[in-house]
């Protein structure tokens, strides 16, 4: 779906966010992309719809490459961008036209945009909103207009890039179960880019990423084993894995691999 | 709290007036203004009142809102009225005191700018009253789209106050948090000289141009996500349609021109 392909990117001559890093996303799949603030994680994300071009290397999205003028807006049709702030990208001063934006700007037909517009909405349950105002609505409730707005241009990719860092716990949740749901049902591909290890264990796979650097990727289970590497990059876990090496660390024979509270509690005090 | 505030002074409500197309009440709200400007008879200025006190009927705007937006008027209202009444002098000597000298066409000019005036300014507003900004905006765009293959921006333009009236509460909200963040670190805007207190604006006008200037930085590029290229080749959703209301709307407001053009005519 996304080959990114040995991408290096400089802000200026002593600034390199992203070395040399080779990742392929494929079709239907969850990934989340975690890393600490600086790691380079949003920069990457920034490269998939080409809101920023390689330095060097490419990106090519279903064979498109994003360096290339023309390739632009089909790139930027198929890979739908969710911002952190919530404030900032929307447009409108009612909710539903700014659902519209998106469709509006590829030129669809009116009464096809006003069916994606309501199912949009319908898809993030905040049809009842459709004519309010974006400023009386919560954090939560904007991210799930931003979705909105990127579903009704109906694209492949969704790329969450921190999306949920503003949000209180019940907006979070809220994203990240409209954002599960549209990867199970829809099999939309998704790339989620955050700081909260907690949210990249609902993942299929797991990349870390520090200082410009891929340096671990493999399954949640895979990936949280490894914490001692991790936490050596200045990263933490999820709670549960954190709390499963203080208890390897006090001498409870533990596996290594224990990454939900399930089973953790099943390691503590197996049934016989 | 600021962040209810309702932008413009749009009242809400679903009456004949407010259903028409925004581009038929900018129509006519230009042509309303040439009527205004066109009479010069006293009865005729009588109508043209009827005219938006009967409008403002069938609207189900409450008068006192008219008022409202003549209040801040009135200054200019008696300035103007003064200024017409000394300077003119034609017609018959109605006092003579000094250098003022009040002549009967003064008196008249006086009240003709006066009465243009307050018609003007209740009129434009009873079209904000019901109309909401972005309808304003939108029907504003399509009515300008003829010229942009001239090269005037139409679609920017409304862009931009699409865009402006979409931050302005959120840039309201933030300013009040920031002046609470500025008191909470002891800073004083309430006492103090006219110029102490400006200088203590300066400590909530930085931040919150900064933080404009970031949220802009991100609001483009999240437009730029959104696949936004500009006007060209872009639709609509909500498509404006003229209706028979429309026609209505237009033929008062011809009926009342053609009214005013015959009686000067023969007058």
């Amino acid at each position: 779906m996304i080959k990114i392909d040995h991408v290096t990117y400089r802000y200026d001559e002593e600034h390199t966010a992203l070395k040399d890093i080779s990742l392929e996303i494929n079709k239907g799949e969850m990934l989340a992309i975690v890393g600490h603030n600086g790691s380079g994680k949003s920069t990457l994300a920034k490269h998939l719809n080409a809101l920023l071009l390689p330095t060097a290397g490419h990106v090519t999205v279903e064979g498109m490459d994003t360096a290339v003028e023309g390739n632009t807006l089909n790139i930027r049709k198929k890979v739908g961008m969710v911002f952190q702030n919530p404030d900032n990208q929307i447009v409108t001063t009612i909710v539903e036209e700014d659902v519209a934006f998106g469709p509006e700007n590829l030129g669809v037909h009116p009464e096809e945009i006003r069916r994606r517009v309501n199912e949009s909405l319908k898809a993030v349950g905040m049809e009842a909103y459709a004519r309010s105002a974006p400023h009386m609505l919560s954090g939560g409730q904007k991210q799930r207009i931003a979705i909105a707005g990127m579903l009704a241009m109906e694209p492949e990719v969704l790329v969450l890039d921190e999306a949920t860092a503003m949000l209180d716990p019940q907006g979070r949740r809220d994203v990240l179960d409209i954002v599960g749901r549209l990867n199970r049902e829809r099999g939309m591909t998704v790339v989620m880019i955050t700081q909260y290890m907690e949210e990249a264990l609902a993942a299929d796979r797991v990349i870390v990423m520090a200082d410009g650097m891929l340096i671990a990727q493999g399954t949640p289970r895979e990936v949280f084993s490894r914490g001692r590497e991790l936490r050596a990059n200045g990263l933490d876990l999820p709670p549960i894995a954190m709390l499963r090496d203080k208890l390897i660390d006090g001498g409870m024979n533990i596996p290594a691999d224990v990454i939900t509270a399930e089973e953790l509690a099943e390691a503590i005090c197996p049934l016989k | 709290m600021l962040k209810d505030i309702t932008l413009g002074q749009y009242f809400p409500g679903n009456s004949f007036v407010h259903r028409l197309d925004p581009r038929t009440k900018l129509l006519l709200m230009s042509a309303y203004i040439v009527a205004v400007f066109i009479v010069r008879n006293m009865w005729l200025f009588t109508l043209v009142a009827a005219y938006v006190i009967g409008v403002t009927a069938i609207a189900g705007v409450p008068v006192s809102y008219l008022w409202r937006s003549l209040k801040p008027l009135r200054f200019i209202l008696i300035f103007m009225f003064v200024i017409n009444l000394l300077v003119t002098a034609t017609g018959d000597t109605l006092f003579e005191w000094w250098i003022i000298k009040i002549t009967t066409g003064g008196l008249r000019q006086a009240v003709y700018i006066s009465l243009r005036l307050i018609l003007l300014v209740s009129g434009t507003s009873l079209m904000t009253l019901t109309t909401t900004p972005i309808a304003l905006t939108d029907g504003l765009e399509r009515l300008l789209s003829p010229f942009a293959k001239m090269g005037f921006p139409a679609h920017e333009l409304a862009m931009m106050m699409t865009i402006a009236l979409r931050f302005i509460p959120t840039l309201i909200e933030e300013a009040d948090k920031i002046t609470r963040a500025q008191t909470a670190r002891g800073a004083d805007f309430e006492t103090g000289s006219l110029i102490d207190r400006a200088k203590a604006m300066v400590t909530i006008l930085v931040p919150l141009f900064v933080s404009a200037f970031r949220r802009a930085d991100e609001l483009a590029m999240a437009m730029e996500s959104r696949c936004y290229h500009g006007g060209e080749g872009r639709t609509r959703m909500t498509v404006l349609k003229y209706t028979k209301n429309d026609l209505k709307a237009a033929l008062s407001m011809a009926l009342l021109i053609g009214i005013i053009i015959t009686v000067q005519a023969v007058a």
